[in-house]
């Protein structure tokens, strides 16, 4: 048969644990319509029709902008990428998880990269949304008194807390989705209906305690003191339990 | 010669199913080996073990010297493209050979061009549209163009044409002669890869069968054939691996090679001896009806 003719194959290169981590973003980047073009098109799709909304509030009403832009304080539109966005989440750990250990990644380097890979989303999609909100607000909605961005708890003081908001926000609708596809990974269906059961279980039992103690308007005067900031950090605080919990769970995860 | 892999007592069991059933053996450096065995023997799990993708149950296992399992320094010499690897959602060839040089320091950009070509893979195409002969040749050039010291090709002819099976055949040993490393083949397609092979591990049923050198393999078990009376009588004191008959006729496997006298005794008895191929050997081995036969030869 064939003998060796030339020198085995050695490492060429001493890579660095820098780099196996940033080969991960650059792997969720390769095709970057995931991250970054699908949530703008839909971010965009959601802003054309909010446009035409309030092209056809303006004309049939006659209404002064400012009043119909009052109008626009409760949609949902802003949040339109949201639901998408758990879906990157989880197909991120799906397919993207799979492929990576097939090219040789350690669990540790991917959740690692893919974490870094959210922070960077969560800041670029906060950024802009919180930059776009205060464009909104200056333009007098779209000089047609359009609002999708200044909605909802958004444009009601600074850029920083908008982006702090959208960020918190950004980040558990990412890792909440890959925490839970970790868990999947893990234990496929024991596991996802175990955490269902769970989460039921704690959602109850917090609704009774609650309940029990009286609490409930302790807990709505905490709420409120803390305001839309701290309710945030406190998503924010999930999204990190999530992301903790996805690395200590997927270190031993299994392709499909 | 280096041993790159060593496996012992290997077990991998999924609830009460056990899929790798304690098996022993070592891969040695710049070989290829065949990882023979029919569907759902073992094969891929025995691959999966081996590049860290599952955890063992049981046993010991050493790739370049250590666990692979999490170690960046072993997985990073290791080259595994599963036949039912998934891809991320909407990936096309092209991200695939775009991303794989981040993950595999000898990749040759240019020997994955010329593969292309010779394959007329389409990569602008998602890979949840190609043929499975399109998704083989996928796996197929990640596989030769990664130049990984240990690469394994996972059923690497599933799908592929005529052609295409050629084309594999001959940069496999093409590329293998210019940068030597350790190849393992996994397919139960084996007359298509039986000249590729230097060395064999058959696996049935989770339980390694034969492991052996591909040369000592062909020569290995021969068939006695003529008449059923001088048949049985030359064989009866030989392990039988295979017996077919028609009338007074029969054809007899032996495992075992025969010498110059017991030829000269089968000539003069009016017996014809010919060759197993390597295909009919492993038939002959994971055979149901000859399971226990099969045991024999593990033990052998």
């Amino acid at each position: 048969m064939t003998t060796a003719t030339a020198t085995p194959l050695v490492r060429t290169e001493s890579r660095a644990r820098l780099n196996e981590i940033w080969r991960i973003v650059r792997l969720h980047t390769v095709n970057p319509s995931i991250f970054f073009g699908i949530p703008w098109l839909i971010l965009g799709g959601a802003w054309a029709v909010t446009m035409v909304l309030a092209l056809i509030v303006a004309s049939a009403s006659g209404a002064p902008a400012d009043d119909i832009l009052t109008g626009f304080r409760y949609s949902w539109a802003v949040l339109s990428p949201q639901w998408y966005l758990v879906a990157v989440g989880v197909q991120a750990i799906a397919f993207t998880f799979s492929f990576a250990l097939g090219f040789g990644a350690t669990r540790r380097d991917y959740w690692l990269g893919t974490s870094v890979m959210f922070v960077l989303v969560a800041v670029e999609m906060a950024a802009a949304i919180a930059t776009l909100v205060q464009i909104e607000k200056i333009t007098n909605g779209w000089w047609i008194g359009a609002g999708m961005f200044d909605a909802l708890w958004y444009g009601q003081t600074t850029w920083l807390n908008d982006f702090y908001t959208s960020f918190a926000l950004q980040m558990f609708v990412l890792f909440v989705g890959a925490g839970a596809t970790a868990i999947y990974m893990r234990w496929r269906m024991k596991g996802m209906l175990s955490l269902t059961a769970a989460l039921i279980v704690v959602v109850l039992g917090g609704l009774a305690l609650l309940t029990a103690t009286n609490s409930w308007i302790g807990l709505w005067t905490w709420l409120a003191s803390i305001g839309i900031t701290g309710v945030f950090t406190l998503v924010l605080g999930l999204a990190v339990v999530s992301a903790v919990g996805g690395y200590l769970v997927i270190r031993r995860a299994t392709p499909r | 010669m280096t041993t790159v892999v060593r496996a012992q007592g290997l077990t991998k069991r999924y609830g009460s199913f056990t899929a790798v059933d304690a098996v022993d053996f070592t891969l040695e450096e710049g070989r290829i080996y065949g990882l023979l065995g029919r569907n759902g023997a073992g094969k891929t799990t025995i691959m999966q073990l081996l590049t860290g993708q599952l955890f063992p149950n049981g046993g010991e296992l050493e790739v370049f010297g250590r666990t692979p399992a999490e170690h960046a320094d072993v997985l990073r010499r290791l080259c595994f493209i599963a036949e039912s690897q998934r891809y991320p959602e909407d990936f096309t060839p092209a991200h695939v050979f775009k991303s794989a040089p981040w993950f595999f320091e000898n990749w040759d950009a240019a020997f994955a061009e010329r593969l292309v070509a010779d394959f007329r893979l389409p990569t602008k195409r998602r890979i949840k549209k190609l043929s499975r002969g399109q998704l083989s040749a996928v796996g197929v050039i990640v596989g030769l163009a990664s130049r990984a010291p240990l690469t394994f090709f996972d059923e690497p002819y599933l799908g592929l044409d005529a052609v295409a099976r050629h084309i594999f055949y001959d940069r496999l040993l093409e590329d293998y002669a210019e940068h030597p490393r350790t190849i393992v083949l996994s397919t139960h397609l084996i007359d298509e890869v039986a000249n590729l092979l230097e060395h064999v591990i058959l696996i049935d049923q989770g339980r390694i069968l034969l492991d052996r050198d591909a040369e000592e393999v062909r020569g290995s078990a021969t068939t006695i054939a003529g008449a059923r009376a001088a048949v049985d009588a030359f064989t009866a004191d030989r392990p039988v691996i295979g017996r077919e008959g028609i009338g007074g006729l029969a054809s007899v496997t032996i495992d075992g090679r025969l010498d110059q006298a017991e030829r000269i005794r089968a000539a003069e008895l009016g017996l014809e001896l010919a060759p197993v191929s390597l295909q009919q050997l492993i038939v002959h081995l994971t055979g149901t009806d000859l399971a226990g036969t099969a045991e024999q030869e593990k033990a052998a």
